[in-house]
């Protein structure tokens, strides 16, 4: 039997320099003018993945539960940050407490379906489990909630006067801003599963492409894959379904009235 | 208890970012009342005639409604009691059906609507049957606006907020819509709140009249102080014809 997986030295990575290099010649070829950003962007991948691998060297040696449990809750925090420093635009009252609660609660929930029911791990905190798989779900989730509030808040921009309407009637502010939760959720949805339609067909996920790289069965690798991809959709849903309950909330008064001067930008 | 003023606005304002939009706005309303609210633009009509019903709240000032503060009441329920056509109508998406049948969204499904009732609600507002299935779409303006009117009948309200209900439409139009609320307001024994920049449209069927300009109401009173005004404002605004 051959070789079935190849180890990549970092001699080997610095000649994978070459493809950079040719990407480079075309861009300077056809005078498009990004060779110092493309060159910035390629050495801050090098840098950051490679200061990245050391560092998760030293969590994979880490064996306290506390340690994974802050480190996850840092991580948490993090993307709660990037998420409300994302939202420019619009002043959303509590958006910081919104994105991170919700956050937690997914992960939580997620997390730990994971790893109690599916891959059963001993201990429950096993690094090798737990980092990468609360980053993947901290990621989607923060992006799809970036997706979600930003759409949420062009619907009511747009709809502000059927909002009104429909209060005026008697509607309660859940009902008024029904089309536009339901606009909002969906848009962040349909990338997703799409991609559930879609995955294997052309494209393997890079997860995926890793593992089978470093020689992992590709039975395996596509089980793994399997379960990323629920968790993904999972995560998704129940992030951005919890997010906007709290954000809709924040568009009316007790009295609910629409408070629409949130809805002009920031910055006039 | 019958002695109570259907709403009484004592010492209201309103001022958003240090601008004043509503200055110390004292006001009676009785039930069956039918008062106009006129003035200019900008004056102010649309910002006074949204604290009716709680779409917004003043600054300062208290309104109260059959005696008790306007905020006491549950808002849903006091909205429907209260009801708003606004300016441009707002039709959600679907046909003309789909619009009466709003409430429905959450109202229980007992108060299932009846055919006959929407029918009947329609020929209120001088439409045939025939329009429930058409998309609004692909409905007139002045169709619009009689569905709106038909869509908050459908709530049975004591009072009607109008905010320039007529303001896109032509004249002859106009003068139809406007003769129609008045129908409404002597069948349904409404009592009616109508803003406009048009006092002549209004003249034959008001019964009383508030000039709100730059924020105050500047006089107000039974329908004949538009013959015999007594502040000047009021009579540059008329003497303009107050378009
Ligand atoms: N959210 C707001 N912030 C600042 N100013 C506002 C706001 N809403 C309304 N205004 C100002 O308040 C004034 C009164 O507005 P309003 O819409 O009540 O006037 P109006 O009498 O209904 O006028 P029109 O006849 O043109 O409809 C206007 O000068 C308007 O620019
Ligand atoms: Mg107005």
């Amino acid at each position: 039997m051959s070789q079935s997986f190849y180890v990549i030295t970092w001699t080997d990575v610095l000649v994978s320099f070459v493809l950079v290099a040719i990407s480079l010649g075309l861009i300077r070829w056809w005078k498009i003018g990004l060779e110092k950003t493309l060159l910035i962007g390629t050495l801050r991948t090098f840098v950051q993945l490679a200061a990245m691998g050391y560092v998760l060297t030293f969590f994979f040696q880490q064996r306290h539960w506390l340690f994974m449990v802050t480190l996850v809750s840092l991580m948490i925090l993090i993307a709660g940050f990037e998420g409300y420093r994302r939202e420019k635009e619009f002043r959303i009252p509590h958006y910081f407490v919104i994105i991170t609660g919700s956050l937690f609660f997914t992960v939580f929930i997620v997390l730990g379906i994971i790893l109690k029911f599916i891959l059963d791990v001993q201990p429950w905190y096993y690094p090798y489990a737990m980092i990468p798989i609360a980053g993947m779900i901290i990621g989607n989730a923060l992006n799809s909630t970036t997706l979600t509030t930003n759409r949420f808040i062009g619907e009511l921009q747009h709809r502000d006067q059927e909002i009104e309407m429909l209060l005026s009637l008697g509607a309660p502010a859940r009902v008024a801003v029904q089309d536009s939760l339901r606009n909002a959720i969906r848009a962040a949805l349909i990338p997703n599963i799409n991609s559930l339609m879609m995955v294997g067909l052309v494209q393997l996920p890079g997860v995926m492409t890793g593992q089978i790289l470093s020689g992992v069965d590709p039975l395996i690798a596509v089980r793994y894959q399997i379960m990323i991809m629920y968790m993904w959709i999972t995560t998704v849903i129940i992030v951005d379904i919890l997010v906007l309950a709290f954000v809709y909330r924040q568009f009316f008064t007790p009295r609910i009235q629409l408070r629409r001067h949130l809805l002009l930008k920031k910055y006039p | 208890m019958n002695k109570e003023p259907l709403f009484r606005l004592t010492s209201v304002s309103k001022s958003i970012g240090g601008k004043t939009l509503l200055d110390n706005i004292s006001l009676q309303i009785e039930a069956g009342d039918f008062l106009s609210i006129l003035g200019p633009s900008g004056a102010g009509k649309s910002t006074l005639l949204r604290l009716f019903n709680g779409l917004d709240s003043p600054t300062a000032g208290t309104i109260e409604y059959q005696g008790k503060p306007l905020f006491s009441y549950p808002m849903t329920g006091l909205r429907k009691r209260v009801g708003m056509v606004f300016q441009n109508p707002v039709m959600v998406r679907g046909t003309v059906r789909d619009n009466l049948l709003l409430t429905q969204r959450w109202e229980q499904p007992s108060t299932n609507l009846a055919e006959e009732t929407l029918v009947s609600v329609l020929a209120q507002v001088d439409l045939s049957p025939a329009i429930l299935d058409q998309d609004t779409k692909t409905i007139s303006g002045g169709e619009k606006q009689r569905v709106a009117l038909a869509r908050v009948l459908l709530n049975k309200p004591e009072v009607l907020l109008l905010d320039e209900p007529t303001a896109n439409l032509d004249p002859q139009l106009a003068r139809r819509i406007v003769r129609l609320i008045h129908q409404l307001f002597k069948q349904l024994k409404l009592t009616i709140i109508m803003v406009s920049h048009d006092y002549s449209l209004l003249s034959k069927y008001t019964t009383r009249i508030a000039f709100l300009i730059g924020g105050r109401i500047v006089e107000e009173g039974a329908a004949d102080i538009l013959e015999q005004p007594s502040t000047e404002t009021v009579k540059t605004f008329l003497a303009k014809g107050a378009i």
